[in-house]
């Protein structure tokens, strides 16, 4: 049982740190006051630059790894660059932007990986491409650890600095900012590249951290999956923590329950994000930070619960200790209130006047 | 702290500012001086241009030309950082707070750029709370912004201003928003400001406001200086008749058509001619604050009822409640008896405001916008389509007999002037002949011959035997078009009559205090 | 007031054309990275999107045809949601429960005369693309949630929920994770006789007739009726829609569920045209291509049709040239997003002066 417990936080740090780093990254730039949907793209963009570079480290200079995570992030920051010129400087639509951005990310990235490595489909790469994994971090490598001390850190900045209450005020009430003397286009072009940094991150930690490798389309959602943890998550670091731990676990557990031969289709697992933020829009939920860590160890303990049980010889249906906690979920989120959290500018363009 | 008399150096002079807008001349070699230690009240109509030049003080807006000097030494404010460094702050009648915020996170935001930008939000804000104490209020400062009431509000607001170390304070319309009791609140911390030594300029249009707080009142008319003299130096009335200029004589055109009634009543009895009736109208704003306050009119067929009246005091609130936009907290809105409801029974025409916000959708076709409200016509209908072809030559009929002047109907509206944009919108509202007409400012930044054509379009309703109302914050259209009129101040409506009121009087109204003569 | 008189209307057939030439330029790009000579890769393109005159013509355009099908009724969808204002993303996941409904469809309704199937899965189809569409469209007119959000939500519930029940209750007995096919007689008639096309059997299919027609219809419902009008207006100034007295939250709704019906429809035609069988990666990601295929399009039915001929030529095209010299297919995603970027750029640069935003 040890052994399951500690595979399950293994299983699931892995699973949330991406959702995590770019989920930090978005909560700066959408309480900038800007919707950034490509994410997604940033995040495949970093995967595969991190295979580039560390591959080429490991060829032509010094073989450190972490060279793939620098390029990752320059990668990906040069596309949010991207997105901050036709954005801010030429008011293009940000919806329309993000998506594009994803297209061409998709396109990019599966071009240029047939182009240098003349192969189609995953390849396996040798260990040089991979980032050192340290035992005490329960076998996990600095980036996990990273993102946990992102949260305080981003949550400090906003919350603490003037800096932060500035970046704030451009996403609630630009005018408000402006005529208090802030800059509110270099802000959110600030933000913007945080945003493509912390997504470039999160790619890196997909294909050098935890897979070893690169696939076509290596995101898979999970840039959107990041959108839905800063709304469920209310807009702040510690709800993005509770929301990407929730989903972590969530998609861990599928593995776990493969493990134990039990057939719960691994859809349910996966779609959970999606549906979590459906029903946490709809209610307009009042959610705390602290609800979010509370329900994704109440989720942990009735697993943990089920495996005593087992032990003991008690043969309780495995559904009803996922199920309860979705009941409680589900009720917390449709009990109502207001939709106070989300930035009152949010998405809306700003044009010096 | 100095004696605020005559005899001191100025700490504001302006001179000879020029300021224009396009075809518009908001100032035209505007002078003005402030002393320190003084209240000094700018009084003005609309469009007098006592917000603009203020703006050009507090660094929002350049001048084209003239001078400003500061204690005597000649100042270029080109922003709103220059101004708060001469010591020079605005508060706003639109207030620059985040609602989102507490108390303290807006003023450690307006705090000034700091160069240690990590300091914590609590340490930023207290040079603003000891403002605050001085005056006399309490702060909480972890109230929510959003959550206060609009008083508290401007409290906020004004201990902003105080923090950036101002000498020079300028109040935009600060009563606009406050009840009575606020009001008095507000003169005592203007004149505990003034003994400190600052100079507070207050715009305004209130006289009985501006009499009773301020030592010297400069009013401007049509963007210039016209007087400038110590209030107690001067009267209500001459305040009013400087404001006003001369009373705008009745237009030849109001008296031709016969009025069906006697002159002497204007806004009284109910006549069965009455088509539209309306009683007790109370109606709020966007931020639930009451704007109409028992709201009263008829008008007839074949009649013009004129609204006069400085922005902000409910026109545009008045208006959508006419026309079934926004609901009425109280009171009734009766077309013949029953309560106005738009489509059922009766044809409306109304011109809103601001065309290009609510008027026209400019990405569409001219032809789009022309025929608008004439797809409801089955007549422009051939089952569930659109008769593309009727439509097409009613819009060439309407732009030709509407004078629009465009190269195609097929261009976008937003290819098209103001005038002709406007002459759209008329065109639209018009042509079906509507029973109600409701027009809010509706030549509003129109050349000569768009205005004229505007009015004409007004009369000839007028003429077909529909109920038009015309809102409007300039007096001397609603005197060139209306044998009725009153003025919408304080949320009440005050009648006056068109072509026998003094211009003493009509200032009076529109400085909100009612005429001696009462209601007529 | 902008430099050029703007005409709202038209197709603006130059622009596609500038738009052509740009894709040209970027796809030489691509395929210089391969270190390919240029010239013979763009031939493949063209050989493939259009044939040449030694295998014929009519293979290749069959092709381009099938691959622009489900982008143009996906496209039509966008420009219906996005000239009434609504940001719908949903057109992928839209078109899964569209090609859902029609293979439940299939299964429920085996035995019913072949055409009569095929009408009820279109119907099916569009029904539940619809709904999953009005459902993003309800949320955000009671609810006040973004409809970005949630359609991009709804398009990864749809995913899975395909992925649950392909691998489950409505699993084909057997190994693969895909349906029971749709019987034959149920499914569109292919159109070119084998003969026409050398031998090899075209994939042409009637199908492609109806999104041709859904395209006109979708004009003339835009241009030609008051609900479309309305509709536009909604889109271009709500305010102003408010204004006139539009009952506004009704009319996005119902934008919405047109919308989903388009890509609904467009779901069941793939299904009933090609694929045959409903599985988990059914859709290439038709949904999110045919923002780009409609923005290039100018939002414009028309428009957009020609837009996603040309894209679908290019699929053809792509597809072509991957077989003939090993250059990835993918990079069809590189020159759809570099148009719209280049769309949005010029667009942008002329309307230096006005203040509106640019989409």
């Amino acid at each position: 049982m040890a052994v399951g417990i500690s595979n399950l936080l293994q299983s699931s740090a892995a699973t949330a740190t991406p959702l995590l780093l770019a989920a930090l990254g978005e909560n700066v730039v959408q309480r900038a006051g800007i919707v950034n949907v490509g994410m997604e793209g940033m995040m495949l963009v970093g995967a595969f630059f991190a295979v580039v570079g560390a591959r080429h480290s490991a060829t032509h200079l010094t073989g450190n790894p972490y060279a793939g995570v620098v390029l990752a992030v320059v990668a990906a920051m040069l596309l949010a660059a991207l997105f901050a010129l036709f954005v801010l400087k030429l008011t293009a639509n940000q919806v329309v932007i993000g998506v594009v951005l994803n297209l061409l990310a998709l396109g990019l990235t599966g071009t240029l990986y047939r182009a240098l490595f003349g192969v189609t489909g995953a390849f396996l790469a040798s260990t040089t491409a991979a980032l050192p994994a340290y035992p005490w971090l329960l076998g996990q490598d600095l980036l996990p650890l990273l993102a946990l001390l992102g949260v305080p850190a981003v949550g400090l900045f906003l919350f603490r600095t003037r800096a932060g209450l500035e970046l704030r005020a451009c996403g609630e009430h630009p005018a408000a900012a402006e005529a208090a003397g802030v800059n509110v286009l270099g802000v959110r072009a600030l933000a913007l590249l945080f945003g493509g940094a912390m997504s470039g991150l999160a790619g890196a930690f997909l294909s050098i951290g935890e897979n070893h490798t690169f696939v076509d389309n290596m995101s898979a959602g999970r840039g959107f999956i990041a959108l839905a943890i800063v709304t469920s998550g209310r807009w702040t670091p510690w709800g993005c923590l509770g929301m990407a731990a929730l989903f972590g676990l969530a998609q861990a557990l599928q593995f776990l329950f493969q493990a134990q031969g039990l057939h719960v289709s691994y859809q349910l697992f996966v779609a959970l994000p999606y549906v979590v933020t459906l029903l946490v829009l709809t209610s307009g939920g009042r959610w705390t930070p602290w609800g979010c860590l509370g329900m994704a160890a109440m989720f942990g303990t009735a697993q943990a619960l089920r495996f005593v049980l087992q032990a003991q010889g008690l043969h309780i249906s495995s559904q009803l200790f996922v199920a309860v906690p979705c009941v409680v979920t589900l009720f917390v989120l449709t009990s109502g209130g207001r939709w106070a959290a989300a930035p009152a500018a949010l998405g809306q363009p700003y044009r010096r006047s | 702290m100095e004696e605020p008399s005559g005899a001191s150096a100025p700490r504001i002079e302006m001179r000879r500012i020029v300021k224009r807008y396009g075809p518009t001349l908001a100032l035209d070699g505007m002078d003005f001086d402030a002393a320190p230690g003084e209240i000094h009240a700018l009084l003005g109509e609309n469009g007098a241009g006592k917000s603009t030049l203020m703006r050009v003080l507090a660094g929002l807006v350049r001048p084209d030309s003239g001078e400003i000097a500061l204690d005597g030494r000649p100042v270029g404010i080109g922003s709103p950082t220059d101004a708060r460094v001469l010591g020079i702050a605005m508060v706003h009648q639109h207030f620059t707070l985040v609602p989102a915020f507490t108390v303290l996170e807006n003023l450690a935001l307006s705090a000034g750029r700091d160069p240690m930008r990590s300091i914590p939000v609590r340490l930023a804000a207290e040079a603003a709370i000891e403002r605050a104490r001085e005056l006399g209020w309490t702060l909480d400062g972890n109230a929510r912004v959003g959550s206060l009431s609009v008083g508290s509000q401007q409290r906020v607001e004004i201990v902003k201003a105080l923090a950036t170390e101002a000498e020079t304070l300028i109040f935009d319309e600060p009563t606009a928003v406050l009840a009575p009791p606020e009001v008095e609140e507000l003169f005592a911390v203007l004149r505990r400001l003034r003994d400190g030594g600052r100079t507070v300029v207050l715009i305004a249009h209130k006289l009985a406001e501006i009499l009773a707080v301020a030592d010297r009142v400069t009013v401007l008319r049509l963007g210039s200086s016209v007087a400038s003299i110590r209030t107690s130096d001067t009267t209500a009335e001459q305040l009013a008749s400087w404001m006003v200029g001369a009373a705008p004589p009745a237009h030849p055109a109001a008296d031709a058509t016969p009025s069906p009634r006697p002159a002497v009543d204007a806004c009284g009895s109910a006549d069965p001619r009455d088509l539209l009736v309306v009683r007790g109208l109370c109606v709020a704003g966007d931020r639930d604050e009451l704007r109409l306050q028992g709201v009263d009119f008829q008008v007839s067929g074949g009649d013009i009822f004129g609204i006069g009246g400085v922005d902000g005091n409910g026109q545009s609130e008045l208006a959508e409640a006419l026309v079934g936009l926004r609901p009425a907290a109280a009171g009734t809105v009766l077309w013949r008896g029953e309560p106005l409801l738009r489509g059922r029974g009766i044809s409306i025409g109304y011109i809103p405001q601001d065309r290009r916000r609510s008027g026209l959708a400019l990405d569409m076709t001219i032809e789009e916008n022309l025929i608008l409200s004439a797809i409801e016509d089955p007549v422009n209908r051939r089952g569930p389509f659109l008769n593309r072809r009727a439509l097409r030559e009613l819009a060439a009929g309407l732009a030709s007999r509407f004078d629009v002047r465009a190269g195609s109907l097929d261009l976008a509206g937003s290819s098209l002037s103001g005038g002709n944009q406007q002459k759209v919108v008329v065109a639209r509202e018009l042509h079906a002949q509507p029973d109600l007409v409701v027009a809010v400012n509706p030549t509003r930044g129109l050349d000569i011959a768009a205005t004229r054509f505007v009015h004409e379009q007004l009369l000839a309703a007028r003429d077909r035997g529909a109920a038009v109302v015309l809102i409007s914050t300039d007096l001397d259209e609603i005197s060139a078009l209306c044998a009725r009129a009153a003025i919408l101040s304080f949320g009440r409506l005050q009648p006056f009559q068109v072509g026998h009121v003094s211009a003493a009087d009509l200032g009076l109204l529109l400085g909100g205090i009612a005429t001696r003569r009462g209601a007529i | 007031m902008s430099g050029a008189p703007i005409r709202p209307n038209g197709p603006q057939y130059s622009r596609l054309l500038v738009y052509a030439a740009l894709a040209i330029g970027v796809t030489t790009v691509g395929i210089l990275c391969r270190r390919t000579w240029p010239g013979a890769a763009l031939h493949a393109i063209l050989v493939g999107a259009v044939g040449d005159s030694r295998s014929g013509h009519l293979y290749a355009i069959s092709e381009s045809l099938v691959s622009a099908c489900p982008l143009l009724l996906t496209g039509l969808g966008v420009v219906v949601a996005w000239r009434a204002g609504m940001f719908s993303i949903g057109a992928e996941g839209q078109l899964l429960m569209g090609a859902l409904a029609a293979i439940a469809t299939a299964g429920l309704a085996r035995n019913m005369p072949g055409p009569v199937l095929t009408l009820l899965m279109i119907l099916a189809g569009s029904a539940a693309g619809a709904g999953w569409s009005a459902l993003a469209g309800w949320l955000r007119v009671r609810r006040g949630v973004p409809e970005v959000i949630s359609t991009i939500m709804l398009n990864y519930v749809a995913l899975y929920l395909v992925g649950l029940l392909v691998e489950g209750p409505l699993q084909e007995s057997g190994q693969l994770a895909q349906t029971a096919p749709v019987p034959a007689a149920a499914m569109f008639a292919r159109l070119l006789p084998a003969s026409w096309t050398g031998g090899v059997p075209a994939r042409l299919h009637s199908g492609v007739l109806l999104a041709l027609l859904a395209a006109a219809a979708c004009y003339v419902y835009l241009y030609i009726t008051p609900e479309g009008l309305r509709l536009r207006v909604l889109g271009s100034n709500p305010e102003a829609a408010r204004t006139a007295g539009f009952a506004v939250d009704r009319i996005r709704v119902r934008a919405m569920a047109l919308s989903g019906a388009l890509c609904g429809l467009a779901g069941a035609i793939e299904l009933a045209g090609v694929a045959g069988r409903l599985y988990p990666e059914f859709s290439p990601g038709w949904g999110y291509s045919a923002i780009p295929v409609a923005l290039i399009g100018g939002l414009h039915p028309i428009g957009t049709a020609l837009s996603a001929l040309f894209f679908g030529g290019l699929a053809a095209g792509c597809g072509n040239l991957e077989r003939m010299t090993g250059v990835s297919a993918v990079l069809i995603n590189v020159i759809q997003a570099a148009a719209v970027l280049a769309v949005i750029g010029v667009r942008a640069w002329r309307n230096r002066s006005a203040g509106a935003e640019t989409v």
